[in-house]
């Protein structure tokens, strides 16, 4: 009864849609992400654009197939009629098409793992020259960072409000929160761990690009979360022992703990 | 209750029955619940010491249970409970006056139990809900016009952000699973209503009592947490949290209850021949979705408990001073907050591959497949939940793990979207309003889902996570996909329950302008995340504000769209085309019943013979 309301089907021009959209994407996910996400100044952010470009072009052809089959729908299957449409062929199955997208998207799942856990790797392994530990510490709403190092070269504590790393070296942070939980974040160097209360959390990173970034932390804290921003400086080693040297002695340390 | 009443006989009983329920309306739930709160603030005084530190919270939350119960008791919720206890039995008459015979539309307002009134009661209950959340979105989006803070200050701004999540997950979970699943799903088993009709009365009423803490409060001081209210910030912030908690344990009574009565309304209610692959899609999503709800949501009481007790009676669970954290909180909320997504999303869906089937005039494609994606979507859901919390700090061993459970997710998803443009393939499309949402649906879904994936991978995560481009994917998912399916579900079934049409033209208005709203609004928004503005910010940078006042202006023409199909709905169901009982020749049992919808819908329950999707096999229904 409904065999004669079967709709055509042109695979000429649905390639063509699906084709056309597919370069699109591709060219978007190459040219576009560099453009509108953050620059990058560590290995870390690298990965991170690296890695939204390669999911991109991955999942183009998936979108673009879905579009193309609705341009298509829409413009060749509209029932143009009055009211309710006859009855269309029935197609209640087709275990090869199923069978197909399930395998296609089990092995683009299994791309996006395998990619993940490997460029998870790559972060995880930061092993730069002089690592040098900075401890964090978040309040309502402000960050301190303390410069264990100060000890060792010039026998006192010193604390600052913006953070010194040099370029180049690597900076290992331990952070934590004195009241709510905080989020410690440097856009640029594609880092983020939350500062918990009661609990110390630790980033390790390589900056390598000179400049001025900011800290924004990313937890709502409370009232003035949004006003949370601060400064993150990499400099040359020459540039950052003479900012150290300048701070002031935060407080007076007991000259037993310095002595060995 | 049988179908061959006697009308004769029973009429001079209906007329005493209900006895002191006969009173009692939504306006005594209100009496008796103010009464109750008032009890509950100043009761306390007999108990508790009042210069402790904690007596106002004490207060507070003995003050919203009071509003729970005494609104239960004003509304008739109690009674059935009460009569049980004392050993009187429900006459016919009570029951027959319960499920609102003969009373007009006097029946809305009150504890009624006939899943139809239910349905339309849930579907004016999630528009009043979205429209408060809309309200809240629209002054967030309008303080973020510009850098700095306008109109209100940081306190009244995350208290505005924290209600408006709030709102809206709740009005998420209830605009598809509340309407239709208790106006439509019983119909579509072929069953003469829910199986425990006072329970689904009780759901709806418990959302109402849920309701009026949540908005209270943003009166009495608001929130600073987020609807997240990740502690410790939840132990410390103002009294509002307490009224907070105690709405999240009042929905989650409620998402429990009408959860049993789904799953249990779909397991034994079937009428002959409805064997569970007979079964209508938007049954089986509701389903699963409700079976996955009882497992999700009590986690979300559980966790508000341990909050009003640390805040309250001086307990640590999330107090780091005395062994407690934060970590906790995270867990317990995304052991709720992941599965919770896809108990919004479940029905939705299901109602959408309906809408497939019946506008492209074709079997539903892969009915199989089709609910084991939904299953496997669910299933997989469950063991998702640390993938918000990768930059934690909270076992970064485990990364790996959720890594791989999230993007396994991207597989039953896969097929939702095969299933939904399987079906339309080489339809007669009939171009009305549904289907348009459809495949806005479609369009959206696909972007919320890819930037997902983004998102479920560590890396990325470590620069996305917190930032307005995980607002912007979510708001994809919810609004764009969800809220789609919502509003095409509702033009859909809208003649069912009024016996007339949205305006078509309208809903096609409606429609381009929530689309090219979400468009505009979200695309925008993942680029202010892209670029680094975090989310949850009241004043933002400078360098965020042209994507920001994107957002502004694409969030307004969204509530253009909104108000345009709020003002159908009035509209048409004043006034509207008459439809007739099946007005897009839909094969599904809802279909075939007349219009309005007779108490207990079935003349005669309809045995069943084959699935509703034999578009071009065989004329008629399934019975």
């Amino acid at each position: 009864m409904a065999n004669n309301n079967s709709q055509k089907f042109s695979l000429k021009s649905f390639l063509a849609i699906w084709a056309i959209l597919t370069a699109i994407g591709i060219w978007i996910s190459i040219k576009g992400t560099p453009w509108l996400m953050m620059k990058s100044a560590s290995h870390q952010m690298h990965t991170a654009i690296l890695t939204v470009i390669v999911f991109s072009v991955a999942a183009a052809p998936v979108a673009a197939g879905i579009y193309a089959v609705q341009i298509y729908a829409l413009a060749k299957w509209r029932y143009k009629g009055e009211g309710v449409p006859p009855d269309a062929e029935p197609l209640r199955n087709n275990v090869k098409a199923v069978s197909a997208w399930i395998g296609v998207s089990a092995l683009l799942t299994t791309f996006l793992l395998i990619w993940g856990l490997a460029a998870l790797a790559s972060d995880e392994n930061v092993s730069g020259p002089r690592p040098m530990t900075v401890n964090v510490t978040g309040q309502q709403w402000l960050w301190s960072f303390q410069y264990p190092i100060a000890q060792t070269l010039l026998h006192h504590n010193v604390e600052s409000n913006v953070l010194e790393i040099p370029l180049n070296n690597q900076a290992n942070f331990n952070i934590t929160s004195v009241d709510v939980t905080h989020g410690f974040w440097v856009p640029s160097l594609g880092v983020k761990v939350d500062a918990n209360p009661g609990a110390i959390t630790t980033l390790s990173v390589i900056p390598n690009k000179l400049g001025v970034y900011d800290i924004r932390c990313v937890e709502l804290c409370g009232l003035n979360h949004s006003a949370m921003i601060t400064k993150a400086y990499v400099v040359t080693e020459k540039q950052f022992l003479t900012w150290l040297k300048a701070q002031p002695a935060s407080q007076p340390v007991a000259t037993a703990t310095v002595k060995n | 209750m049988t179908a061959t009443i006697d009308l004769q006989k029973t009429h001079a009983a209906e007329s005493s029955g209900g006895g002191f329920l006969r009173r009692l309306n939504f306006g005594t739930g209100i009496i008796f619940g103010v009464i109750g709160a008032l009890l509950g603030y100043f009761l306390p005084h007999h108990f508790f010491d009042n210069q402790g530190s904690a007596y106002a919270d004490q207060c507070t939350v003995i003050s919203a249970v009071g509003w729970v119960v005494g609104f239960w008791f004003g509304i008739g919720a109690l009674a059935g409970p009460f009569k049980w206890f004392l050993g009187w039995d429900q006459t016919h008459a009570d029951e027959m006056y319960l499920a609102g015979k003969n009373q007009g539309k006097k029946r809305y307002w009150k504890y009624c139990t006939d899943h139809k009134v239910v349905g339309v009661q849930y579907l004016v209950l999630a528009m009043v809900l979205l429209g408060a959340g809309g309200i809240l979105a629209m002054l967030i989006r309008t303080d973020l016009i510009s850098p700095g803070t306008h109109f209100v200050n940081q306190q009244v701004y995350n208290s505005f952000l924290s209600l408006h999540g709030m709102l809206m997950i709740i009005s998420l979970i209830i605009a598809v699973a509340g309407p239709w699943g208790n106006f439509v799903m019983p119909i579509q088993c072929g069953a003469r209503d829910m199986a425990f009709p006072r329970l689904n009365a009780l759901s709806l009423w418990t959302v109402v009592a849920a309701a009026v803490p949540l908005l209270t409060t943003l009166f009495i001081g608001g929130i600073q947490d987020g609807w997240t209210t990740y502690a410790p910030i939840s132990i410390q912030t103002g009294i509002g949290m307490n009224t907070f908690a105690i709405a999240i344990i009042t929905f989650v009574i409620s998402t429990t209850v009408a959860g049993v009565n789904t799953v249990c309304t779909i397991m034994t209610m079937r009428t002959t021949g409805m064997s569970l692959d007979r079964l209508p899609i938007f049954t089986w999503a509701s389903l699963i979705g409700g079976a996955l709800g009882l497992y999700a949501m009590p986690f979300f009481a559980t966790a508000m408990t341990m909050t009003i007790l640390d805040r309250s009676a001086g307990t640590s669970f999330f107090s780091a001073d005395s062994g407690g954290t934060g970590w906790l909180w995270e867990n317990m909320f995304w052991l709720m907050g992941h599965p919770e997504v896809y108990v919004i999303l479940i029905p939705a869906v299901g109602a959408l591959l309906e809408i497939a089937t019946v506008f492209s005039r074709k079997p539903l494609f892969s009915y199989k497949t089709a609910i084991g994606g939904m299953a496997g979507i669910a299933g997989l859901s469950i063991l998702v939940w640390a993938h918000h919390m990768f930059t934690t700090g909270w076992a970064p061993q485990l990364g790996g793990p959720f890594m791989l459970t999230t993007e396994l997710i991207s597989i039953p998803t896969g097929i939702i979207f095969l299933v939904a443009v399987g079906t339309i393939w080489r339809g007669n499309l009939w171009m009305k309003t549904p289907l348009i949402w459809l495949m806005g649906f479609i369009a959206n879904f696909i972007i919320g889902g890819v930037t997902g994936i983004y998102l479920s991978d560590i890396p990325v995560d470590n620069t996305m996570h917190g930032t307005m481009f995980v607002v912007a994917h979510f708001h994809y998912v919810f609004v764009g996909s969800v809220l789609f399916g919502a509003i095409g579900a509702v033009y859909f079934w809208f003649p069912k329950i009024s016996g007339r049409f949205l305006d078509e033209k309208l809903g096609r208005i409606s429609f381009w302008l929530a689309f090219i709203g979400v468009q505009v609004t979200f695309l925008a928004m993942f680029v202010s995340g892209l670029r680094g503005m975090p989310r949850r910010y009241a004043s933002y940078q400078p360098i965020f504000e042209h994507t920001n006042v994107i957002s502004t202006i694409g969030a307004y023409i969204i509530m253009a769209g909104m108000l345009v199909s709020l003002a159908n709905i009035i509209l048409s169901w004043r006034s509207g085309e008459p439809s007739g009982p099946n007005p897009w020749q839909s094969k599904t049992l809802e279909w075939l019943v007349p219009t309005p919808v007779p108490l207990e819908n079935f003349e005669v329950l309809p045995v069943i013979e084959s699935d509703p999707y034999t578009y071009g096999e065989k004329e008629g229904a399934h019975a």
